[in-house]
């Protein structure tokens, strides 16, 4: 064999080498203990901050809005839907009864316009919702800007809450 | 507010209709798109070598080393795009150590390795190889010690080696055509095997990859070609430069084609995804798709090539077409890596909305970034034309 043959193929040899042996060395050590992954990434996962609670620990001192809500067309949608994380208030506010909450601790409450229409603003791309066969899962559309518009002179918002009532609309 | 709300107030400004919280933002950005494209360079530039090489059309010889070393410069970046995409860059060679059979990424790696290796630098290698003996005996300092060190310090330039290198440069090369067509078919591949997403999922989606690649490989080479005449003072070979134009012209014409059947055929089919693709394709990518892609980058060249075929202008005025043609090719190709990967992710998988898509010039996803991975590769390839000018070798044949 021709002399730069040879030395080719001793390149090519190292670099072979070269990468399993930096293939030993770099594979984290947690990979394929439980699976194609690394394990430690679950324990990594769980130590991120959560901002997310459960309906249920909402429940636990807010049951009259839960049983009223249950009535109402927004009985499938969890209450952090519209007033947004409440992992923390869910935790502390007990301790705040018959006081006022610290501002870190209090949850978003919409009621304007802008709030309901994340939801109810008309949208052709919506339509398809309309003709679900699960009632419950139909949107109402509103036109924002033309349902009972706001009195500009009067200088009155006009929020939707005003009217209707969002946890039995 | 809480900043949760307030972040999602802002990106439902961005939106039109009905989306999917994870498509508001396209997560796939212009380096994305460079890839494909930075990827099709480097195959249509090898393609356009191996015609001369294997095919012996003798008439492209002065393009056959630019090519290869443009293949090559371009390979060297063409993974960059996508590792500076990563949130965690630093952790891309994972993919190469742990490696999934399903993961389509992750055999890319391999498929990459395999080309760059095997192919682009075996063939540069056993080409290159008397000529960098012989240079490295000329030359002092530095530039001996290059030469030196890429020759692995041999010196066997004896009748019987070199005919040694010229057969495996050949078997390479023979083995480089199926791994070119793989390489950039494997590019395609990714993205027609996404069968959740109607503007990519097409079997057709590999060739036309393929094809596009030639096209723009061999744009570029064109205009690396002339302008490198051009810096070096020489004179410019017309017959070879008609030549690429012929090829550039029949496999423009393919790419049209595939790129019209597959629309064609999507039109005719007319899935339930349709209206949402025909309203993105004459909404967010009209001038991208129809102006710049197929106007000026399809269009134009393929009826001036065409002409060019019945009607030869003075050489003067058909150098100037040369190097305007490669020029929107060129653009016209990266608008359509642009309208697959941009486009794809513009429309809402319910079919029902349409997202927005910007970018900014700064930062590690904007156009500088992609400007810098557009630059470097001829800034390789300037070094590598300095080191190894195939206008220097003494003439081999590929016997």
């Amino acid at each position: 064999m021709p002399q730069h043959i040879k030395r080719l193929i001793g390149v090519f040899a190292i670099f072979i080498v070269l990468f399993l042996v930096m293939r030993q060395v770099l594979k984290p050590s947690s990979f394929g203990k439980l699976g194609h992954f690394r394990a430690d990434a679950i324990y990594e996962n769980t130590l991120k901050p959560m901002h997310y609670t459960v309906a249920d620990s909402c429940t636990k001192c807010h049951q009259t809005v839960r049983a009223e809500k249950d009535k109402g067309f927004h009985k499938n949608l969890k209450c952090e839907v519209c007033h947004g994380p409440g992992l923390k208030h869910s935790l502390y506010a007990g301790q705040f009864k018959g006081k006022e909450l610290p501002d870190s601790l209090k949850l978003y409450k919409p009621g304007e316009r802008k709030d309901c229409s994340v939801c109810h603003q008309k949208n052709a791309a919506r339509i398809k919702i309309q003709f679900d066969t699960i009632n419950t899962t139909m949107v109402h559309q509103i036109d924002v800007a033309e349902h009972n518009p706001p009195d500009l002179k009067a200088n009155e918002p006009a929020n939707c809450i005003d009217c209707h009532n969002p946890h039995q609309p | 507010m809480e900043d949760h709300l307030q972040n999602l107030y802002e990106v439902l400004s961005k939106v039109e209709g009905y989306v999917y919280p994870n498509e508001i933002e396209l997560n796939w950005s212009i380096l994305i798109v460079l890839y494909p494209y930075i990827t099709g360079l480097v195959a249509g530039a090898f393609i356009l070598a191996s015609l001369e090489r294997i095919f012996k059309i003798k008439v492209l010889k002065p393009t056959y080393g630019i090519a290869l070393l443009t293949a090559f410069s371009f390979m060297l970046v063409a993974t960059m795009p996508l590792v500076s995409h990563l949130g965690k860059p630093l952790r891309a060679y994972e993919i190469m150590i742990t490696p999934h059979s399903s993961s389509a990424m992750a055999i890319f790696g391999f498929v990459y390795l395999w080309y760059l290796m095997v192919v682009l630098f075996l063939e540069i290698w056993f080409d290159y190889r008397r000529d960098m003996v012989i240079w490295g005996n000329e030359s002092t300092g530095v530039k001996r010690f290059l030469y030196k060190l890429l020759s692995l310090w041999t010196t066997d330039i004896s009748p019987k080696a070199v005919a040694l290198d010229d057969r495996i440069g050949y078997i390479v090369t023979v083995i480089g055509i199926p791994s070119a067509f793989l390489l950039h078919g494997y590019v395609g591949f990714i993205f027609g095997s996404i069968k959740a997403n109607p503007w990519w999922s097409t079997v057709l989606m590999p060739v036309i990859f393929l094809f596009s690649a030639m096209v723009s490989g061999i744009a570029l080479v064109m205009l690396i070609y002339i302008v490198l005449t051009k810096v070096r003072k020489q004179l410019i070979d017309m017959e070879c430069l008609d030549t690429i134009a012929k090829y550039l012209l029949y496999i423009l014409l393919i790419d049209f084609a595939l790129e019209g059947l597959d629309q064609i055929h999507r039109i005719y089919v007319a899935e339930e995804s349709f209206e949402a693709l025909h309203k993105l394709v004459f909404g967010k990518l009209f001038y991208t798709l129809f102006i710049y892609q197929m106007l000026i980058g399809t269009v134009i060249p393929l009826l001036t090539l065409g002409t060019l075929q019945f009607y030869k202008p003075k050489a003067q005025i058909r150098k100037l077409i040369y190097t305007i043609l490669p020029l929107l090719v060129l653009a016209g190709i990266f608008f359509m890596r642009w309208n697959v990967v941009i486009g794809g992710q513009l429309f809402s998988k319910s079919f029902y909305g349409y997202t927005t898509f910007k970018t900014g010039l700064i930062g590690t996803e904007g156009y500088l970034m992609a400007a810098a991975w557009l630059i470097i590769p001829f800034l390789i390839l300037s070094f590598l034309l300095w080191l190894l000018p195939p206008w220097k070798k003494i003439e081999t044949s590929h016997e």
